[in-house]
């Protein structure tokens, strides 16, 4: 069908409005980063004099970064790395109906979208358990085994053919060589997503370390821009820095895993 | 049948299968059925101290304490926020799906931009706009200047709330964005051809091709987002603290619970019991009248 010139244009335009919404603030973030504090008070919207690389370091070293950024790669690795793991210790049984009432503990795991908000008690069992402030104790409470990744495994659980747990079952491979040797190498594309949006979701979290963190030195680097926003509240070019500090590894992972994290949003959300 | 084995072999699964259930069993569903329990107490976050059942105290608290008409403007800020980054972020999302989807040239780049607020999360997508929303200044007043006007934004009782739920949609529109266009994209492209044969085009072909073809990413998409915007307070704890009237449902949980001094576990819990039965009835509506309008697709 031909689309009239006029209706191609007016679309051009608005989708280009739209883009100018989100890249402005990036751009405009990126140009207070180069600025002088002084600079920045006599006009904060004109452009930047010049490159002040120096910036980044003085942000870095004054905001303590080294320690969050670590904080942050620990917790999201590991996490990531249990939660995917007992995900696919989940999601294989219930997909090929492997173990008793599996739907029902399918069902089981889902409703967890709709129950009561559990943060009190959580936070009470975690007191108790002696696991407040600790490392161990952070990754632990946001490793699941029900989240996206397992939903989004389910979905694609069903689409391998269950002949071949039938033939490796025939050649003498047990349960747990077939999980790692066959299953998993065939799940990479669900998995590569699987770990992107995990990663994702547990990276950006301000309200678990809030809460679960009260010592500088285990918090990660969301809670660690936030404190250093409270500080620096008036130092603008500073604070820029630091928001550019933490949103760069994103950006550079998110545009070398650009299509896992965008048709891993899709596979989630329609599967799920 | 489970062909790896009979006897012990045959328990393998049930064995890893117990560790997420575990883990589900102590750290989330248990929890969630204790905040029924803790709603009726009169526990505290202060350790070691005596708690007993108060009955329905906590509910009368809830409704008739001398500061009830905050908790009143909560709850009717939290539908408020709710109703409109609901209808806003997926007509918003749904409209640029629908143009991105007429194959403009970019496609991938405005996909990828629109998305990435969700990638930057709540911290750094609050700080940017509260850099670009800077009153001393920042190009936002610049802009109201032009206009001969200026505001306060985030420090702003009238309008603080809304550029809340501005953010809100800003970070969230991508989603719902890509949910559309997955959704757009399965539609095969004859049953317009045919459509058009049949004299349906423009308005006619959106409401009797699209929207039925799109049924499913829109129940998705319109159940993500109640259920997300009834329980999201993070955006809120970055942008203002839950100052200047912007204190939702959501937020009253976190900070009866956490807020400096407070720590009023049983108050929290019943503040999250009627959060739960927003969010259960209205999204228990939508998803009956969602699916009922897939079925007749």
């Amino acid at each position: 069908m031909k689309q009239s010139q006029t209706s191609r244009m007016v679309s051009y335009v608005i989708v280009l409005l739209m883009l100018a919404l989100y890249v402005f603030p990036l751009f405009y973030l990126f140009n207070v980063s180069m600025k002088t504090q002084t600079e920045y008070l006599l006009n904060p919207v004109a452009l930047t004099e010049g490159i002040r690389l120096e910036n980044f370091s003085e942000a870095w070293n004054k905001g303590n970064f080294s320690q969050y950024m670590w904080n942050s790669v620990l917790y999201t690795g590991m996490s990531t790395l249990l939660t995917l793991i007992l995900s696919i210790f989940a999601a294989f049984p219930l997909a090929r109906r492997y173990v008793k009432f599996s739907t029902l503990i399918y069902i089981f795991f889902l409703i967890s979208m709709y129950l009561p908000n559990p943060l009190i008690p959580q936070f009470s069992l975690i007191n108790n358990l002696g696991l407040y402030n600790t490392q161990i104790g952070y990754i632990l409470l946001k490793t699941t085994g029900t989240g996206i990744a397992f939903l989004m495994f389910v979905g694609y659980i069903k689409s391998i053919s269950r002949e071949l747990d039938e033939a490796a079952a025939m050649d003498g491979c047990g349960y747990t060589r077939y999980l790692f040797t066959i299953l998993v190498p065939l799940m990479k594309p669900i998995l590569a997503t699987g770990i992107i949006l995990t990663a994702i979701g547990v990276w950006n979290d301000i309200i678990g370390p809030t809460i679960y963190l009260s010592d500088p030195n285990y918090q990660p680097v969301t809670k660690g821009l936030f404190t250093f926003y409270g500080q620096y509240m008036n130092n603008w070019p500073l604070l820029a820095c630091g928001i550019l500090i933490v949103t760069l590894p994103l950006v550079v992972l998110y545009v070398a895993l650009q299509r896992f994290i965008v048709g891993g949003a899709m596979a989630g959300a329609v599967k799920s | 049948m489970y062909p790896f084995g009979k006897g012990k072999a045959r328990l393998i699964p049930y064995l890893y299968l117990s560790i997420p259930l575990l883990l589900y069993v102590v750290f989330g569903f248990g929890p969630s059925l204790v905040t029924i329990l803790f709603s009726f107490t009169d526990a505290t976050g202060v350790r070691g101290q005596e708690w007993s059942f108060i009955g329905f105290e906590n509910y009368k608290t809830f409704f008739g304490a001398s500061n009830a008409g905050d908790r009143m403007d909560a709850i009717g800020r939290s539908l408020y926020f709710a109703f409109a980054v609901v209808i806003i972020q997926n007509a918003v999302g749904l409209f640029i799906a629908i143009l991105i989807n007429k194959k403009l040239r970019g496609d991938k780049l405005y996909r990828a931009v629109f998305f990435l607020p969700v990638v930057l999360g709540v911290t750094v997508s609050g700080l940017i706009w509260q850099l670009v929303a800077n009153p001393l200044g920042g190009p936002a007043q610049s802009f109201l200047k032009f206009f001969g006007t200026s505001s306060n934004f985030f420090g702003d009782y009238n309008i603080a709330f809304e550029l809340i739920i501005f953010v809100q949609i800003w970070m969230y529109m991508g989603y719902s964005m890509t949910i559309f266009l997955a959704g757009l994209q399965s539609i095969p492209s004859d049953l317009y051809e045919a459509g058009y044969m049949d004299g349906a085009s423009g308005w006619k072909a959106f409401t009797n091709i699209t929207f039925p073809m799109i049924a499913p990413a829109f129940t998705v998409n319109m159940l993500l987002s109640i259920i997300g915007a009834l329980q999201t307070f993070d955006i809120i704890y970055v942008l203002t603290g839950g100052k200047f009237n912007t204190t939702t449902l959501a937020f009253d949980v976190y900070a009866t619970a956490f807020g400096t001094g407070t720590a009023d576990y049983g108050l929290a819990s019943a503040v999250a019991m009627i959060q739960f039965l927003f969010v259960f009835t209205i999204s228990m509506v939508a998803l009956f009248y969602l699916r009922r309008r897939e079925v007749e697709a």
